[in-house]
């Protein structure tokens, strides 16, 4: 096998889709090809970059409704569909009885339902706390309001970046995030306040990569760290609030 | 007579958006792309070949509505198929995962942002989990071309992120 070759296949083989045969000539080829080898990880660590952090934007509620109004519950009529097996026949099956049960009937809009939850969520909060929650005094910066949150939290929010001169750490809080405690940071940019809620992760669906969408005027940005699950929300235009995201992802010790 | 049923289609409408908020340049753009996609797709769903891939047929739909607004906003340029030559030059700097892991969202955001759209969109549709074949019959090309685009792309995007971090 050529290096030509083998470059060729590598996505595919990533992405398991080579046959057998190629994958072991393949295999056999990146044994003894130190360049190949090199650019076969470099071709992970991108698909990882893309996969892991290329933001997602789901279909906002207002679209999603406009969108029902436009496609009729009495639906659009096909041609006659003939199912090919027994196993596609049950398939069609399990498919009715998911949207007679009133489901959306996929894994793809429960997981969106599941996010708009903790969006929504997150904005909820946000405007509890603009509305005058009590913060947590902040004089000495992050090394003081971390250990305000003993024996406040069960666990210790992970949450390195102290704030800078763009945006300013005014203060901590505690709020209930639905069903348990979370560790409020509030920023400020310019005259918006930024909230970030950060809480333990078990049972909760938060995206692997920073995942913004708009609700009710904010943007919300949920991702996911060190076990822990992440909602940045802000009325501030959503460049600026990525821009905060990054900093507070990348902050080192 | 069968149908497609509401819950089928819109249970596509984030990924759709997802990809059309990649092609427009803001989101109110995207979504009145999106809400044309479906309108022509309830137009034409007697064409839908059942047993075929809704969501296929769907992005194909969004993509061509992309490509017509975009033809209405700019008559006079022909051809919205740049040939394979025109991504640019394309370094050979690699990626190493210390330099991925240093990566926020705004990095990846900006490399795919500066591709061109041909390509961007070859990414998109792959990271969608499209093979190469049904690529191919969203864009209207040959499985030839979306596999010369996707390396071209990615080998652009390998370089531009190489770029922001530092080497290993």
């Amino acid at each position: 096998m050529t290096c030509d070759t083998a470059r060729g296949l590598i996505l595919d083989a990533i992405r398991g889709r080579l046959p057998d045969a190629s994958a072991r000539e393949l295999r056999q080829h990146l044994e003894t090809c130190a360049a190949c080898r090199a650019f076969e990880a470099s071709e992970r660590a991108l698909s990882e970059a893309l996969d892991t952090k290329l933001p997602q934007y789901a279909a906002p509620l207002a679209l999603k409704r406009r969108l029902q109004g436009i496609w009729p519950h009495a639906a659009a009529p096909v041609r006659a569909r003939r199912w090919s097996s027994p196993l596609a026949r049950m398939a069609a099956v399990a498919a009715a009885v998911a949207v007679v049960a009133g489901g959306a009937g996929s894994v793809l809009a429960t997981r969106s339902a599941e996010r708009e939850r903790l969006a929504g969520e997150s904005v909820n909060d946000h405007l509890r706390l603009l509305a005058g929650a009590p913060l947590a005094t902040v004089t000495g910066g992050l090394h003081e309001v971390k250990p305000w949150f003993g024996g406040k939290l069960d666990f210790a929010p992970s949450l390195r970046f102290a704030g800078d001169e763009d945006f300013p750490l005014l203060g901590g809080a505690v709020e209930r995030f639905l069903d348990r405690p979370a560790a409020v940071f509030v920023f400020q940019r310019r005259l918006h306040k930024v909230s970030l809620f950060v809480m333990s992760l078990p049972g909760l669906d938060f995206p692997l990569r920073p995942t913004s969408r708009p609700v009710r005027g904010f943007n919300v940005v949920l991702w996911q760290a060190n076990d822990q699950g992440y909602a940045l929300v802000s009325d501030l235009n959503l460049d600026e609030l990525l821009q905060l995201q990054k900093r507070i992802a990348t902050a080192g010790p | 007579m069968a149908h497609i049923d509401a819950s089928e289609v819109l249970a596509h409408a984030d990924g759709l958006y997802n990809f059309a908020r990649w092609l427009c340049a803001d989101a109110a753009e995207a979504e009145d792309l999106v809400q044309e996609t479906y309108a022509r797709a309830l137009a034409s769903a007697h064409q839908f070949q059942p047993g075929t891939s809704l969501r296929a047929w769907l992005f194909r739909i969004l993509r061509n509505a992309f490509l017509d607004r975009r033809r209405r906003a700019a008559p006079t340029i022909s051809g919205e198929e740049p040939s394979d030559d025109v991504l640019g030059d394309v370094s050979t700097d690699e990626l190493g995962q210390e330099q991925v892991r240093r990566l926020v969202a705004a990095d990846v955001a900006a490399a795919v942002h500066d591709l061109r759209e041909p390509f961007r969109t070859v990414v998109l549709l792959d990271m969608e989990g499209f093979t190469d074949a049904e690529s191919a019959n969203i864009l209207g090309c040959s499985e030839g071309t979306v596999k010369s685009r996707l390396s071209r792309a990615r080998a652009r995007l390998r370089s531009q992120l190489a770029a922001y971090g530092p080497r290993p």
